[in-house]
């Protein structure tokens, strides 16, 4: 059934604040769009509100500061976060995960924060910023909190976020620059893919971090190992930590194999 | 109709100047049927079944035909009109029962396309689901449910076709050659395997979408985007009853078609709304999900081969068993079943041959053509076989299939006799071969392995095709002289993409020995403007409509050397012509423009002679006939098209991941009309092989739900996908039926790439792959020796990444 929604566009946060508690649950935030409107079409949601995000006042500033590290707003594009000037030199795993997701085309709509909002266990952003400690930071009229991001993403399509609540900003501190990373990601065709299984490995101040994505309901994070750990060890880590599945795109055989494939060549990969 | 002139004297065919249609099209000012929009146009939305297979117990419209802006509604109940191409077996809209998933059985056309959907979504459709059946091979089972258990009561072509009434099976095909049974008794080795491939789609980028208005006094216009304006008029009339000369049929630019857009589709249904709605035009364009389900499909195949191989290495006897799943309805699926069968043994002589090609239906979306009709297909299966049974005889597989090929002097499955003009299919083999450095790794290539832990295999296929048309295909073309002296073409052939129409005005400017600029070709097609073309389909078009062009031109200039010579006073074998006039070859200043003769030749006094020149030209296959239904016996190939394919594929041991590194591909065309062209060609057949290759297929649930009807998971090739290096080359054996030598080549360049990759991945890693696609998972359990993932119909959930 053709779905028939009001659409809004605040221009300010406070007014976005209002019209998300005056419609709870039943609006839905929409920033590029490349989920909600494919979902909308599909007759996946059926809101009673869409609020565009893309024109509430400051949304689109991407900035950095060696206090406050990388912010990340609302409107801020993929593409937008990849053309930042020194970003591959600061957050080198950010970059590759960026790069993978989807085609140039559709970079330049989807955002940062709504591939986290969208919370599929594939969302290409999460690993990155699993891995880099990012933060969330939550805000509604009744003001703002800040959640780790490895505690944002609940479920699938499932997140902390409350009607009345929208994701405002994603740091990324500064005490994460120097890591090193790489993400490797399983796809059927070269060009853009959703990941049938992904891999990202972070290597900083001696410790040894992967996450997964698509093998578990969530992007899973697994932290404290060594970057001494050999492969082995990271595998066996890794596979204890996931519970992926078989569905139309693999098996969950494969899978298991992939993260243990991936892992190791990415152990090679980031010296 | 091979010409004389050798090379150096074509001014036209043999190069490639600027497309007609590119500069419209690279504009956006190039008009398809999508961008149409007609006054008082209505829109048309479909209610679809989510069912496989259901009874339908009733249908309520009313809460549709309230809404305000609904202007007609159908269901089945009101039309009793059943289509088919070769077995009619397919209701406009499903009466009684739902044979597939996304099976129309509403459908409403209203003042906007929003009002269409809600409309169509509140048709009330009560339905008694029952029990479908979704593997081809269960459905030849005793027990299985019959998708038609009517079929001994449908119309069909039976000179050609032969169903089997209670059964699922709508058509067997079958060739007896020699004594199968003797060749395998005297053969040194006895190898059977068998190979599958799952349905695809063909993804045209102009979804099917068509307009139509059903006029006063019965009399029909169709606006379509279809690749046979003939086919679609002449179907029509027939499902309607009504004579050719009420029923329009208009093709502008046409966005892709590849064989989802031969025969009929959407025009009836879209026809019967206007009618119901008053006469008011109506336009339907299917989404990309209906293109999936609503619209046909390529169907799934099983291929069974049993080769027996004499001491020597060659051939002796091969029994072919070939298994297509039709999908609910017959369409081309019938003949696919039919074209296959006589080729099926390929590009290489079988002395003692066997073919049985059923035809199955079940409860899943209908197989059509598809480019290759159904060679994509068997030739998976085929050219794996020749791999792997050149392995079992210890024989190198290039050597083994050199020894086989065919020939002049072999004898075809049908009984045909090769000649030293049909093609040359070793030769092709024998240049992809040495383009990919066949048989060995270069010092750069065993480098490259051992810096990236990958293996590196080539692999070559062979391949060939003839059209798979009736023995009595034709092909017309008219030549309008203007009054400047340039020239109109009209031509019923489409240019849907392949480049009919300028390699057509290349044909008719050689010919005449004009300039290829006095040559017009309308890019639109009218069934009451241009003449009959049977379809553009089967990669015919070039060298039927090319003969019936060159024919056309020796017409016209007949008609008017007849009037020059009046006015010359000089006998037409005197006189020669050049682009701009004809002219006495001994005297060249007494000449006559072709712009003064065009419109007819007026004296200075105002006294005239002559007439509007117009220049006609007719072809029609010759020699061909039916074949004998009891052996496939008979001449059925207008031309053979021969190729092959080399890859170089780098996999990765570990994970199955693999990417083709280089492919060339060589075609026996007869003659390269266009060079660019053929190349285009080539490389988007090979890019529409590698997709079928690589990674894609539909997939059910076991209730027959399609779950990847988009391309979220039906994933095709994008430019990231194709190998590194890619050539084409031309080998150019002289067709001496075809115009300047030419054969088709439109089909063949997406037929045995898949088999080529997997040669190549068993080289490189040595897995044997029987399934086609070539999954990266696919790769890694063959090569672990695992059971290959039988995915197609699947028992997982039908939502992914959902616990």
């Amino acid at each position: 059934m053709l779905h028939e929604f009001e659409f809004r566009a605040p221009r300010t946060r406070a007014e976005l604040l209002g019209v998300l508690a005056d419609h709870g649950g039943l609006a839905k935030l929409m920033a590029g769009g490349t989920d909600v409107i494919v979902n909308l079409r599909a007759g996946g949601i059926k809101p009673r509100v869409v609020v565009d995000v893309k024109q509430v006042e400051g949304y689109g500033a991407l900035t950095w500061s060696d206090t406050d590290g990388l912010v990340i707003r609302p409107a801020t594009t993929i593409n937008d976060l990849l053309r930042m000037p020194g970003l591959r030199e600061r957050f080198p795993l950010l970059v590759a995960c960026a790069h993978d997701l989807a085609s140039y085309q559709i970079r330049n709509r989807a955002t940062v924060i709504g591939n986290i909002v969208n919370a599929s266990p594939c969302a290409d952003m999460a690993p990155a910023l699993l891995c880099l400690d990012a933060r969330a930071v939550i805000a509604s009229q009744a003001g703002e909190h800040e959640v780790p991001m490895r505690e944002f993403i609940t479920g699938v399509k499932r997140t902390v976020l409350l009607p009345g609540e929208v994701l405002d900003r994603v740091v990324v501190p500064a005490s994460s620059v120097g890591a090193r990373g790489g993400y490797a990601k399983l796809k059927r065709i070269s060009g853009h893919d959703l990941g049938l299984v992904a891999v990202a490995v972070h290597k900083h101040g001696g410790e040894l971090r992967v996450a997964v994505g698509s093998a578990a309901p969530t992007p899973v994070l697994v932290s404290g190992l060594k970057e001494t750990d050999d492969a082995a060890t990271v595998v066996a880590a890794a596979q204890a930590a996931i519970s992926p599945i078989s569905d139309l795109r693999c098996t969950k055989e494969y899978r298991e194999h992939m993260v243990g494939v991936y892992i190791r060549r990415l152990l090679r990969e980031v010296a | 109709m091979l010409e004389d002139a050798t090379p150096d004297t074509l001014k036209h065919v043999g190069g490639s100047p600027d497309r007609i249609e590119a500069a419209a099209k690279l504009t956006g000012q190039a008009l398809y049927v999508s961008d149409m929009t007609l006054p008082g146009m209505l829109y048309a939305q479909v209610t679809k079944s989510p069912h496989a297979r259901a009874r339908i117990r009733g249908i309520n419209t009313s809460k549709a035909e309230a809404l305000p802006g609904v202007r007609a509604v159908l269901t089945g109940a009101e039309l009793e009109y059943r289509i088919g191409l070769y077995v009619v077996d397919k209701y406009l809209l499903a009466r009684g029962e739902v044979r597939h998933f996304g099976e129309a059985v509403a459908a409403v056309a209203a003042d906007t396309l929003e009002i269409a959907r809600r409309a169509a979504d509140l048709i009330e459709v009560d339905y008694e689901v029952l029990p479908p059946v979704l593997n081809h091979m269960d459905a030849l089972k005793d027990d299985a449910p019959l998708v038609h258990p009517d079929l001994g009561k449908y119309d069909h072509v039976s000179a050609v076709f032969t169903p089997i009434p209670g059964t699922n099976i709508a058509n067997q095909s079958k060739l007896r050659k020699g004594d199968v049974e003797k060749g395998f008794a005297e053969a040194e080795w006895l190898i059977e395997r068998e190979y599958t491939n799952p349905s695809v789609q063909h993804v045209p980028m102009e979804t099917h979408v068509a307009i139509a208005q059903w006029k006063m006094g019965d009399e029909v216009d169709i606006w379509t985007s279809c690749q046979s304006p003939f086919a679609v008029r002449n179907l029509f009339c027939y499902t309607f009853r009504l004579p050719l000369t009420q029923v329009r049929v208009m093709v502008p630019h046409v966005g892709g078609a590849f064989g989802g857009k031969a025969g009929i589709h959407l025009e009836p249904l879209v026809a019967c709304l206007s009618r119901k709605a008053g006469g008011r035009p109506v336009k339907f364009q299917a989404t990309r999900e209906e293109e999936f389900s609503l619209l046909p499909c390529r169907s799934a195949l099983t291929y069974r081969i049993k080769t027996g191989v004499a001491a020597d290495g060659k051939i002796i006897a091969q029994k072919m068993t070939m298994y297509w799943d039709a999908g609910a309805y017959a369409d081309y699926a019938v003949n696919v079943t039919r074209a296959s069968g006589y080729s099926a043994a390929g590009p290489y002589e079988v002395p003692n041959a066997w073919v049985d090609a059923y035809t199955v239906y079940t409860n899943k979306p209908y197989g059509t053509a598809y480019r290759g009709f159904g060679h994509v297909e068997f030739f998976w299966g085929l050219e794996r076989h020749m791999e792997l049974v050149a392995q079992v005889i210890g024989m190198d597989p290039l050597e083994f299939r050199r020894l086989n090929t065919l020939k002049p002097g072999s004898i075809t499955l049908t009984g045909e006799k090769i000649t030293p003009n049909t093609g040359n299919p070793t030769k092709c083999l024998d240049v992809v071969a040495e383009s990919i450095g066949y048989g060995a790794l270069t010092a750069e290539e065993t480098a490259r392995e051992k810096a990236t832990g990958c293996k590196i295999g080539k692999g070559i296929a062979a391949l060939h095709k003839a059209p798979a048309m009736p023995p009595f295909t034709s092909s017309s073309i008219v030549l309008k002289m203007n009054s400047d002296g340039t020239v109109v073409v009209n031509t019923g052939l489409t240019e849907i993409g392949q480049g009919a129409n300028t390699s057509l005005a290349q044909v008719v400017a050689e010919r005449l020995g004009f300039d290829l600029a006095k040559i017009r070709i309308s890019p639109d097609k009218d069934t009451d403007r241009d003449p009959y073309d049977w379809q553009t389909v089967a990669s015919k078009g070039l060298v039927l409509a090319g003969n019936a062009a060159i024919l056309a031109c020796d017409d016209l200039l007949a008609k008017a050397y007849e009037v020059a010579g009046q006015v010359l006073r000089a006998q037409p074998a005197d006189m020669d012509h050049d682009g701009e006039k004809i002219f006495v070859r001994h005297h060249r200043d007494r000449a006559v423009t072709f712009a003064a003769l065009a419109i007819g030749y007026a004296y200075p006094d105002g006294n005239a002679i002559g007439g509007p020149l117009i220049g006609v030209g007719r072809y029609i296959a010759q020699g061909l006939a039916n074949l004998d239904k009891e052996t496939g016996q008979g001449n059925c190939a207008l031309d053979w098209t021969f190729g092959a394919h080399g890859v170089i594929v780098e996999v990765d041991p570990e994970s199955g991941e693999y990417h083709v590194l280089k492919i060339c591909s060589a075609f026996d065309v007869g003659k390269a009309v266009h060079a660019e062209i053929l190349r285009g060609q080539a490389v988007g057949g090979m890019v529409q092989g590698l997709g079928t290759a690589c990674c894609e297929g539909y997939i059910y649930d076991e209730q027959g739900h399609l779950l990847n009807p988009s391309f979220t998971d039906n994933k095709i090739p994008t430019a990231r996908d194709l190998p590194d290096v890619i050539e084409s080359v031309a080998v150019e054996t002289p067709q001496l039926d075809g115009p300047f030598g030419a054969r088709g080549v439109g089909e063949h360049p997406m037929i045995s790439v898949a088999p080529a990759i997997g040669n190549a991945i068993l080289r490189a890693v040595g897995c044997e792959l029987t399934h086609m696609p070539m999954r990266a998972e696919d790769v890694w359990r063959a090569m672990n020796q695992a059971a290959p993932i039988d995915n197609w119909i699947t028992k997982t959930p039908n939502k992914s990444c959902k616990k």
